[in-house]
């Protein structure tokens, strides 16, 4: 049986009548048309649906959609300050932490959570293999993502503060 | 992506409303804590008809504490909420739990919940067999009101405990250990979001001179259907001093407890083979928790 529930997307109120089964991930795409999430293996094991939740960092195909009313859901469609983009999603670009493209979007969402929580800290390499061990990247071009996530960091020293 | 045979998702707001909806519904209802091992469940097709899930969300079982000498923890604080507390990350004794939770990646520890990973009862899981080290136990409300069961009597088979439909799980039960003692969990995975291939939890308490008064060796993990007290490993142990040539020899019995089992992951005998260092390495993990280190034998 459906139900209208109220959700809250990177800062904006969406109306939206989705069955009990429905998973968060089905909600963003299929609903909403939030594409940036992506559906890759669908079980909890890639992070190509990482959204965060709250600030903190879930795979959306294993949250039931009317779990997360009254919570506070940003997607990587929220990241960017209209035409500026988040640090994250600039580092990614400038360290060319992208092959095919698909498990970037969970990546940069693992990565704003994960640097939201560790303060000033600038994680070293393995820091960051840990803090993306959710992530699966099946091209594997992990060295590169990783170059992004400590220059992310780097540089939010350098800006003094963190967006977001 | 669930069954759309699920008429309703229910958010009752306490554990005796949840109570109430599993008297109502009973085999037609599921609980829903962080829902990662359910929807692995569902995505492989192996969950039967339900009509009902009920989210434990808004049932206030988050939370941490200390009544009188138990830590209690409440059925839905996650992995992230319990790796966060002071009292996980200050002792030595709850060292076990503290390994274990540091396994998954960050989605899991945000999500998962502490009573959802006891209540999956599937052997390949971490949290549980830390929790067995430490004589954990599991308390659970009902219609006819709550009790207390010890982990170590709590599971039956793959997915099978011995709750009633119509029981719950409120609380995970860690009794304070005496003095001078400390824990530790391995785990062997071939990458980040693996069940264990094997694991093994320890629990060592000593006397003032450093002398084994108590010991708990827990494996799991492709050993069988439930994890497995290693007592031929803690006997070695009792009433000795800890040394190196001891902790192997606590490692190599190992082998008369537990029955390994091949699968398409990896063989018995290796399990068996590493089941032998990581008993020994679980000590002496434990140990340096104590402040007692002691060469690795060659």
């Amino acid at each position: 049986m459906k139900r209208i529930i109220n959700l809250d997307i990177n800062g904006q109120a969406h109306e939206v009548a989705v069955g009990p089964h429905y998973t968060l991930l089905q909600v963003l795409r299929d609903e909403l048309g939030l594409l940036g999430t992506k559906k890759g293996c669908d079980t909890g094991g890639c992070g190509c649906c990482t959204v965060l939740v709250d600030g903190k960092a879930m795979y959306s195909c294993m949250i039931f959609a009317m779990a997360t009313q009254d919570r506070k859901i940003t997607t990587v469609e929220g990241l960017a300050d209209n035409a500026v983009l988040d640090p994250v999603q600039q580092a990614f670009i400038e360290a060319g932490a992208v092959q095919c493209g698909y498990c970037t979007c969970g990546m940069i969402m693992t990565t704003k959570a994960y640097l939201s929580s560790v303060g000033s800290h600038v994680p070293d390499d393995l820091e960051a293999r840990r803090a993306i061990a959710g992530n699966l990247c099946r091209c594997t071009g992990y060295q590169k993502i990783v170059d992004a996530i400590r220059l992310a960091a780097s540089r939010r020293i350098v800006a003094g503060s963190e967006k977001g | 992506m669930p069954s759309a045979a699920v008429k309703e998702f229910l958010q009752p707001s306490s554990p005796q409303e949840v109570v109430e909806l599993l008297v109502k519904y009973r085999e037609r209802a599921l609980v829903v804590g962080g829902g990662t091992f359910l929807h692995g469940i569902i995505a492989r097709g192996l969950l039967g008809q339900m009509d009902v899930l009920i989210d434990l969300q808004k049932v206030g079982l988050s939370y941490v504490k200390y009544e009188h000498d138990t830590l209690c923890i409440g059925a839905t604080t996650t992995f992230a909420e319990l790796a966060a507390s002071e009292r996980v990350q200050n002792s030595p004794e709850l060292g076990a739990v503290l390994d274990a939770l540091c396994y998954p990646p960050a989605q899991i520890r945000n999500m998962a919940t502490v009573a959802g990973c006891v209540a999956s009862a599937t052997p390949l899981f971490d949290l549980p067999v830390a929790l067995m080290a430490l004589d954990g136990a599991v308390r659970a409300a009902g219609p006819k009101g709550s009790r207390e069961i010890g982990l170590h009597k709590f599971y039956l088979d793959y997915f099978e405990h011995v709750l009633e439909r119509t029981e719950l799980i409120t609380e995970i039960l860690v009794l304070r250990q005496p003095s001078r003692s400390a824990s530790a969990f391995l785990k062997l995975e071939t990458n980040a979001n693996d069940l264990a291939l094997l694991n093994v939890a320890v629990r060592i308490t000593v006397d003032k001179k450093g002398t084994c008064r108590d010991a708990r060796v827990v494996v799991g993990g492709g050993i069988g259907k439930v994890p497995v007290r290693a007592v031929s490993c803690e006997d070695v142990l009792k009433g000795q001093y800890p040394t190196a040539a001891l902790l192997k020899e606590s490692g190599n019995v190992v082998a008369f407890d537990i029955h390994p089992v091949s699968d398409y992951r990896t063989s018995a005998k290796y399990r068996s083979t590493v089941a032998k260092v990581f008993v020994r390495r679980a000590l002496l993990r434990a140990l340096d928790r104590l402040g007692m280190q002691l060469d690795e034998p060659s």
